[in-house]
């Protein structure tokens, strides 16, 4: 498994994606739309597959000693890399604001704790659209970016006008009290990225078996 | 002696196009040459083996062993070169082996050095910044480096000055004398296989018209002579008077 992210990292990533990778560090930014974050981890895979496809990577995986279900892993392994260490890397600079007491976001919603699992949820149904939609032909990756898009857009949408809300001000709060009440929006958003990511992998691995190379 | 590779009755069915019953065998440390025009199949029937495109029905059999059901077991003991396709253009020689290397339990990094070392490749260069026959080279080179038993060449000529070809076939020869390997060599370069190949194959439409040793094949196809020839056609004239009489059957219907 470390094998093929290793060959994803040294011959397939775009380095845009790993520039992506590092913006969760925007957080810091006193005003804001957080979810454009997420934005950034969704165009990741958009310029990766581009890429990949571009620099005839799933040819030459298929020579190595790999099999089309592990080549599609390798991609999954690699998306779900860069998403999960943006948010991580976000985590200290979220943070340093509260360190800084820097005053709330008054664009959108802040980065609480309900703000990393709408983060998650945007993430599972971005990734649950466009593996299965690339992999149906293993080229079309603009089609498949526009499908997932859609949803994207309108979750962000959502989520940043969540903090506009006033009955849902508890979202856009740092105060112990409101992030214990944000734990079940966070844990919902990290059950929702396990379960769509392995049903993207299930049915990418399904369509991608009877492509033709 | 047990075949290196046994392909039997592969069926692929396309829109306006299949490949239909493909049957073939090759035998350890011989030279194979897949002969066909363009579009009869031979680079389909390739990517049949190798599990790229998923055939309707057939089987195929590298060391005895189905294909299908241990497709990582038998890729660690074949290489593979696809000529006219360029891998990770803007990437290293030594980024792509660094990653390839890891792959292969066999994996002899003596025998990559030697062979880097015979073919004259600088792996400070971007994989777009060789000829075409060095990037053939450098693909040789890493299937060599992992001790392939198969090597399976698509159209490795293709696009090669007469020197770099004799060059490549002249290393196809060394390779099977020197080397514990067989090679499937497609081309719709037919002189190429004048040279080098044991066994000829012949894909004619999807199907596979004859596949024999060099001398049987040759025999096989004598009823192709006019009286003006004096001496044995070249596999040139058997493929050009085999398509020629498809298109004047055609033109007849």
């Amino acid at each position: 498994m470390m094998t093929l992210l290793y060959k994803e990292i040294r011959l397939a990533i775009h380095p845009t994606s790993i520039v992506f990778a590092f913006l969760g560090c925007l957080v810091l930014v006193p005003a804001y739309p957080y979810s454009v974050i997420f934005m950034f981890g969704c165009l990741a895979p958009y310029i990766t597959f581009l890429n990949a496809r571009e620099t005839n990577d799933a040819w030459y995986t298929a020579i190595l000693p790999v099999t089309k279900r592990e080549s599609v892993l390798a991609k999954c392994l690699l998306i779900v890399s860069v998403q999960i260490f943006q948010l991580l890397f976000s985590v200290p600079f979220a943070l340093l604001r509260n360190a800084f007491n820097i005053e709330n976001n008054p664009v959108g919603l802040d980065a609480t704790l309900a703000w990393y699992g709408f983060g998650l949820i945007v993430y599972s149904v971005f990734d649950l659209v466009f593996f299965p939609s690339f992999y149906k032909n293993g080229y079309k990756a603009g089609k498949a970016f526009i499908s997932a898009s859609i949803p994207m857009a309108v979750l962000m949408v959502g989520l940043e006008s969540v903090a506009q809300i006033p009955g849902f001000a508890w979202l856009d709060s740092c105060k112990p009290k409101d992030l214990m009440m944000q734990l079940p929006v966070f844990f919902v958003g990290i059950i929702c990225y396990l379960t769509f990511l392995s049903l993207a992998y299930r049915i990418s691995v399904k369509y991608f078996d009877r492509v033709d190379l | 002696m047990e075949n290196t590779l046994c392909v039997q009755s592969l069926c692929k069915r396309y829109r306006g196009f299949s490949l239909e019953n493909v049957s073939f065998v090759l035998a350890p440390k011989r030279i194979m040459g897949l002969i066909g025009k363009n579009g009869a199949g031979k680079s389909t029937t390739l990517k049949s083996i190798l599990n790229m495109v998923s055939i309707d029905s057939g089987s195929v059999k590298i060391f005895q062993k189905d294909f299908c059901r241990y497709e990582k077991e038998c890729k660690q003991h074949i290489g593979v070169v696809f000529g006219g396709i360029d891998f990770y253009p803007l990437k290293k020689l030594s980024a792509i082996t660094a990653v390839t290397r890891k792959f292969y339990t066999d994996w002899d990094q003596e025998q990559y050095r030697k062979y880097i070392k015979y073919f004259n490749l600088d792996e400070g260069k971007k994989f777009k910044e060789l000829s075409n026959g060095m990037k053939v080279k450098y693909q040789l080179a890493l299937a060599l480096s992992h001790h392939a038993g198969l090597l399976i060449l698509d159209e490795p000529t293709s696009g090669l000055d007469p020197v770099s070809r004799e060059e490549l076939l002249h290393i196809f020869r060394q390779i099977v004398k020197n080397e514990n390997c067989s090679i499937l060599f497609s081309t719709h370069i037919t002189s190429d296989l004048d040279k080098c190949a044991d066994t000829i194959t012949y894909i004619h439409n999807g199907r596979v018209l004859k596949s024999a040793d060099k001398e049987t094949f040759l025999l096989s196809f004598e009823y192709l002579k006019t009286p003006e020839d004096t001496g044995a056609l070249t596999l040139e004239e058997i493929m050009l008077r085999t398509e020629r009489r498809e298109w004047y059957d055609d033109a007849v219907v």
